[in-house]
């Protein structure tokens, strides 16, 4: 038996428009035929057409996209391995390790990396962003995946174990499809930080190693144009296609059932 | 049981990896910063050379100095106060406004969940900075929004509000943008809940308010915990939110740290408000566990 | 997995090699070039141009000082230039690759800020000035020749919530000293005090402290008045003129003075082509190639074989092109030693947190 009351509906509903009042806004406006979005003047596709002759924007989104899947993908395999060390065993160094990147501030972290890419000679680029946007997201992952372990029935692992499965078999069979709506979460959290980091990305990015975050907020120093707004449209909607057609190709991969 | 050094075979493999991942390219890079914390400023920038020469051999060149310019002086740590004040706020309005998101996700048909938790995160992968000049658009004076607010409040008799550069509207940005990170947590927790339970409870003659509280609140805890951290932590530091909507109040503790990377080029001072911010939000965030812990207990 | 392997893949099929041979990589400001310039530009050199770009001076020297390379050019303001030729960061200009320094007005030229221009050609100027909704300002009647605009109580009653100001501790410490009637460069930690008294006096009349935003507040007409850079202020009135808004955005500069920002052009110490940077350095301060900044940006142009391919409308904002009474009173920022910095970086902490 479901139980949404009406209230919950109610204020169900009022947290959507929240989330999505600004969005319009975003949207809209990547319509609008001004150059300055600040004011409706009418409708126009021109933002569209000129992003897609912009070959600058286009390729940061694609850096963007490639660092986010990559970023999340690690992450989501540390961070779910570091969430289960943490709700398993008794570690000291660890819990402390998995709090501390998204405690320390994202600029003292972005110049820290720089040094220690620059000292140890790993080249700036598109693979120092991604180690270092590994290292922030492995903690948000552990976190929920720690949640999600806490009460979960210890005794259908133990049951799998006394009939003969190994402890991966217990784990891939068993407990994985338990927490997978935690480790879905997880690694959704560690790919929208990834995609919509600046400060780090700023310090670790190399030549010609833009993303679309570091190349929107220096556009908006100087003008904004709704080709902004227009790429940001883009951007979402073919996320949410990759993640649309990955989950029709094998269904339930979204919840692993 | 099986014996002790299967245990810890497993809890390497599992848990090294991070580990060592964390160690690598964090605590190794951070360390830098941590030393710099005890260093000098460049004259032009970065940090002055950490060993110097004289007349009576090599000398470390380091200092309390920073530590003792933190401590000496209250302003600092005001404004440490003041963004703990505004992430606890945060956290609170995340949680209420979070909480029946995550319960009405968590009830819905098996089918719909996914969808539904993908679109609390979907507005998410446009751009910061694009969604907070929305908001700036939806805040200011000539918006329908606040236009509208403004005609209601006139028919009460109430002046008209400003929203835009207030403390209100910091307040409204950090929840906005730290929302997901409280729904997705509490909605892992309250996705496993037994509905048996309420039945159970139902049948025991508890009502719906009884239920939730003494059931499914007390259940979604960790979730809740969890959440509260991942809101709380990055909102502590935060500095793009009130650069952006804070007006001439709404400055805050990650504001002056960036003030000290960028504007004043001053590395040492910046690791120290670094190190106090890192070392503050950890020990809350290991207090709220342990006392999580000891109440379920 | 597999399916995130594939698509992964699938993104990464057409990169473009990274390690192209025959690019010039410029570290730059976002839209403070013409792509026509460029095409121009890699067609003449038959080699593409990469650009990346950072937001501010300060990002730019953070950078730098955590130690980043990889760039050929770098277009920092002027007062940058010292500290990095100190720092090593740049390598001296070949001048005899650079014909057309010919072309530079001769007062921004061999400046104290890089004798003999060693290491920096000139490349765009700004001026720090107000900026304001003209309908809005007629109607108030407000004053828009003088700093007292945004620091005298007075003047602030009417503009009150309508002003915004820049988010710079450098830019706002020196309009309020200018104000004050000292130098932007003034070093007294007395007058920096009275600086930040006049500051906090008039900052609950203040709607923000603004780095960017306030383009778009003052074309939509939220904001009626603002202490900004004229290419801004210049970017805002298009806006407001392409939104079809019933009034303009007009230039005011102080009587008192105020603050100029001259952009160079440097070479980085270990560029990879310094070859075409130099190429691209004598290319820009061509007359034809000068003019396209100021007629796409707005801004004010060192170069004086550029006046003749500037659009007469622009030519004619006495902002943009100051007479000589006015040039006079303008001063660049000279850059603070540690020590001041610190001081500075108190009192900036204060203003904002009270």
């Amino acid at each position: 038996m479901m139980r949404r009351s009406p209230w919950l509906w109610v204020a169900g509903f009022f947290a959507y428009a929240f989330l999505y009042a600004p969005l319009v806004v975003v949207i809209a406006y990547s319509f609008n035929d001004s150059r300055l979005n600040a004011e409706w003047v009418g409708f126009t596709l021109d933002w569209y057409r000129k992003l897609f002759r912009n070959e600058e924007m286009l390729l940061a989104a694609r850096n963007s996209l490639l660092i986010a899947l990559v970023a999340s993908a690690v992450s989501t395999v540390l961070g779910t391995m570091a969430g289960f060390a943490l709700y398993r065993y008794r570690t000291r160094l660890l819990p402390v390790l998995v709090l501390a990147p998204i405690a320390i501030p994202e600029i003292l972290m972005g110049v820290s990396l720089l040094l220690f890419f620059v000292l140890v000679g790993i080249a700036l680029g598109l693979v120092s962003i991604m180690l270092s946007h590994i290292a922030f997201c492995i903690g948000f992952v552990a976190i929920v995946v720690r949640a999600r372990l806490e009460g979960l029935d210890e005794s259908l692992t133990e049951a799998a174990r006394d009939l003969g499965a190994t402890p991966w078999q217990a784990f891939r069979l068993v407990t994985l499809p338990l927490i997978m709506p935690g480790v879905v979460a997880g690694a959704l959290m560690a790919f929208t930080l990834s995609i919509d980091d600046f400060v780090i990305t700023f310090f670790t990015s190399g030549v010609g190693a833009t993303t679309l975050p570091l190349q929107i907020y220096t556009m908006v120093k100087i003008s904004v144009t709704p080709e902004v707004n227009a790429v940001s449209t883009l951007l979402m909607v073919l996320t949410l296609a990759l993640i649309l057609i990955a989950s029709r190709l094998s269904p339930g991969s979204l919840r692993g059932r | 049981m099986r014996p002790g050094w299967h245990m810890r075979a497993y809890k390497w493999l599992i848990g090294g990896p991070p580990l060592l991942y964390l160690l690598v390219f964090f605590a190794a890079p951070v360390l830098i910063m941590v030393v710099a914390s005890f260093r000098f400023p460049g004259e032009f920038g970065g940090l002055s050379p950490l060993v110097y020469e004289d007349e009576t051999g090599r000398h470390l060149d380091l200092t309390l100095e920073n530590y003792q310019r933190f401590f000496a002086d209250l302003l600092y740590l005001s404004l440490f106060f003041k963004s703990l004040l505004y992430a606890a706020i945060t956290v609170l309005a995340c949680l209420l406004l979070s909480y029946p998101l995550a319960l009405l996700i968590s009830r819905s048909p098996k089918k719909y969940r996914d969808v539904m938790v993908l679109l609390v995160i979907l507005p998410f992968w446009s751009n910061f900075l694009i969604r907070i000049y929305a908001w700036i658009l939806i805040l200011g004076p000539q918006s329908v929004f606040v236009g509208a607010l403004n005609g209601v409040l006139a028919w009460f008799g109430a002046g008209p509000v400003t929203l835009l550069y207030t403390p209100f509207a910091v307040v409204l940005g950090m929840v906005y943008v730290h929302l997901p990170f409280m729904v997705l947590p509490l909605y892992a927790n309250l996705e496993k809940h037994d509905p048996a339970l309420l039945d159970a409870a139902q049948d025991l003659g508890a009502n719906a308010w009884e239920r939730f509280w003494r059931v499914t609140f007390p259940l979604s805890l960790p979730g809740v915990y969890a959440g509260a951290a991942l809101v709380f932590i990055p909102a502590f530091g935060m500095f793009a939110i009130p650069d952006l909507l804070g007006g001439t109040e709404g400055i805050m503790i990650g504001n002056v740290i960036k003030q000290q990377f960028l504007d004043s080029r001053d590395w040492p001072f910046g690791s120290v408000l670094s190190m106090v911010l890192t070392v503050m939000a950890v020990l809350l965030a290991a207090l709220a566990a342990l006392y999580a812990r000891r109440s379920r207990q | 997995m597999k399916k995130l392997l594939l698509a992964l893949a699938l993104l990464t099929i057409g990169w473009p090699a990274l390690a192209q041979k025959n690019e010039l990589r410029i570290y730059h400001w976002n839209d403070y070039i013409a792509d026509e310039t460029v095409a121009r530009f890699e067609k003449q050199c038959k080699c593409k141009v990469v650009m990346d770009y950072f937001g501010d001076n300060e990002e730019l020297v953070a950078k730098l000082a955590a130690g980043a390379k990889g760039y050929d050019i770098y277009v920092p303001t002027m007062n940058y230039v010292p500290g990095m030729a100190k720092a090593g960061w740049l390598q001296p200009l070949d001048h005899s690759k650079l014909p057309n320094f010919k072309n530079v007005l001769p007062q921004y030229l061999d400046t104290e800020f890089d004798p003999g221009n060693r290491y920096s050609a000139p490349y765009a100027m700004s001026i720090t000035m107000l900026g304001y909704n003209d309908k809005k300002i007629r109607e108030l009647g407000v004053p828009v020749d003088s700093w007292a605009t945004i620091f005298d109580p007075k003047v602030l009653e009417k503009l009150k919530g309508r002003i915004t100001v820049l988010d710079s501790q450098n830019e706002l410490m020196a309009a309020a000293l200018k104000y004050l009637g000292y130098s932007v460069n003034d070093r007294d930690p007395k007058h920096w005090e009275e600086a930040k008294k006049v500051i906090l006096k008039a900052k609950p009349y203040w709607a923000a402290f603004m780095a960017q935003g306030y383009i778009k507040e003052l074309a939509s007409g939220n904001i009626w008045l603002v202490h900004g850079y004229s290419v801004d202020i210049f970017q805002a009135d298009q806006g407001a003129q392409e939104a079809k808004q019933n009034f303009r955005v007009r230039f005011g500069l102080p009587k008192e003075g105020a603050v100029l920002a001259l952009d160079a052009m440097v070479i980085a110490k270990n560029a990879p082509r310094p070859d075409l940077a130099h190429q691209f350095i004598n290319f820009m301060m061509d007359g034809r190639n000068a003019a396209e900044l100021t007629n796409i940006i707005g801004s004010l142009n060192p170069n004086k074989a550029a006046l003749q391919h500037i659009k007469p409308e622009i030519k004619s904002i006495k902002a943009i092109f100051p007479d000589e009474a006015m040039a006079a009173k303008l001063e660049m920022l000279k850059d603070m030693n540690a020590r001041e910095r610190r001081q500075m970086s108190r009192i900036w902490t204060e203003i904002k947190a009270r």
